[in-house]
């Protein structure tokens, strides 16, 4: 079996995790999907690069916060003018709380920085380690740790808990 | 004792502290209610990070992408990001003339966080036509009935709701995308289950109903389209498998 295939067969079983940290790091649907469709594109054209010994998710997590980071947000800079005031307000009501607090989180979200949102991406929501994560970043451990303490005051902020 | 710095909490949550670390903040929070009370907020966070995104392990995966991965499919070349994408959508979307124009927008996301927004806001303005059940949105009151009943071969005029395309989901689940005019207007696509008409995806991002709303599913949000791509594989009902699919109580 070729590195290509093996690769392709790899990333079937990765693809909600690869769809969920392109949502954690892209934004809404369709603009996620878009983001995962061009990873899957560029690690198979890399699949002859990918070694055996190298865990695949990893691999393809690290494609894919480099795409994010390198090329996606240029296109999607306008959603950083998109924090609408009102979001805090909605849905008080305590039988939708779990819709509440997905929306107000979605918000959140948006408002950090990409170094604090990729860390959130891979520590929060891929549930990565601190090591794991500045591997994959190429920055010391100190560094993520710094900046998720630091993503994690503004959400808490964000989110109204800070009081 | 020196007092607990964020990153050493944060370590402590996130299970990143050595033993001695752990031990050591295990004593201070046996004594120390503020502490106790910052370890309680970072955890709260945690769980609503998770449980805001863990969800999309559970969606459908859009035929688009698992069809990358199908063995056999030709090697690809790299592409230029975001307009290569919209190209092979516009494609693979040619024979149902969606306006694949729309993913070129960069509004796209914007719209999509708009829906989820509006579903918030409009939630709160005491509707019934949207009911919660675990957590899950459902078609409720006369937008569920509509759903019943309605065809998009036989408009009925002067219905607040107008069917768009109908469907069987790669998940064997009827969806049927509507829209629903003039208040509150929103745009969204219904699966059924047992549970009744779950609803994926809500928009109030609809265009305005100029000519009727005959054209109820070209106008569709960008991110109910999505949606919809998310799902559909094959065609899209003709009038004759519509009724046919309400005979069978969309089953």
């Amino acid at each position: 079996m070729d590195s290509s295939q093996t690769v392709r067969e790899g990333l079937i079983p990765l693809l909600p995790r690869l769809r969920r940290l392109a949502r954690a790091l892209a934004g809404p649907t369709a603009d996620a999907d878009d983001l995962v469709q061009v990873v899957l594109e560029r690690t198979l054209s890399r699949a002859a690069q990918w070694r055996p010994d190298a865990a695949l998710d990893k691999w393809v997590f690290a494609i894919a916060r480099n795409v994010w980071r390198d090329e996606w947000r240029a296109r999607s800079r306008s959603q950083q003018l998109f924090a609408p005031e009102e979001v805090g307000a909605t849905v008080a009501d305590g039988s939708h709380t779990q819709l509440a607090q997905r929306l107000e989180l979605a918000e959140a979200m948006a408002t950090l920085l990409p170094d604090h949102r990729e860390v959130v991406a891979l520590v929060l929501v891929e549930g990565m380690s601190y090591s794991e994560a500045a591997n994959l970043l190429e920055v010391p451990v100190g560094t993520v740790t710094s900046r998720l303490a630091r993503a994690r005051a503004i959400l808490q902020t964000q989110l109204g808990r800070d009081t | 004792m020196n007092p607990i710095d964020d990153e050493t909490l944060q370590a402590y949550v996130d299970g990143e502290l050595d033993a001695a670390g752990v031990a050591r903040i295990a004593a201070a929070l046996a004594h120390d209610d503020v502490l106790a009370q910052r370890v309680r907020q970072a955890r709260a966070l945690r769980e609503q990070v998770r449980a805001a995104f863990d969800p999309i392990l559970d969606e459908p995966i859009p035929a688009r992408l698992s069809a990358l991965l199908q063995p056999g499919t030709p090697p690809v070349a790299t592409v230029a990001a975001p307009r290569a994408v919209a190209a092979s959508r516009r494609i693979s979307g040619a024979t149902r003339h969606r306006p694949a124009r729309r993913w070129l927008m960069p509004s796209a996301a914007l719209a999509a966080s708009v829906a989820l927004l509006a579903f918030g806001l409009w939630w709160q303005s005491g509707n019934d036509l949207v009911r919660v059940q675990a957590g899950q949105s459902f078609a409720a009151g006369d937008l569920s009935a509509a759903l019943d009943q309605a065809l998009a071969s036989e408009p009925r005029p002067g219905s607040a709701t107008v069917i768009g395309l109908s469907f069987r989901a790669v998940d064997g689940h009827v969806c049927r995308t509507f829209v629903h005019r003039p208040k509150p207007t929103i745009a969204g696509l219904a699966c059924h289950n047992a549970n009744g008409w779950s609803l994926p995806v809500l928009s109030t991002a609809v265009e305005p109903a100029g000519g009727e709303l005959r054209q109820a599913a070209s106008a569709l949000p960008p991110e109910v389209q999505a949606a919809v791509d998310a799902r559909l594989r094959g065609d899209v009902f003709d009038a004759q498998q519509e009724r046919a699919a309400r005979d069978a109580g969309w089953h």
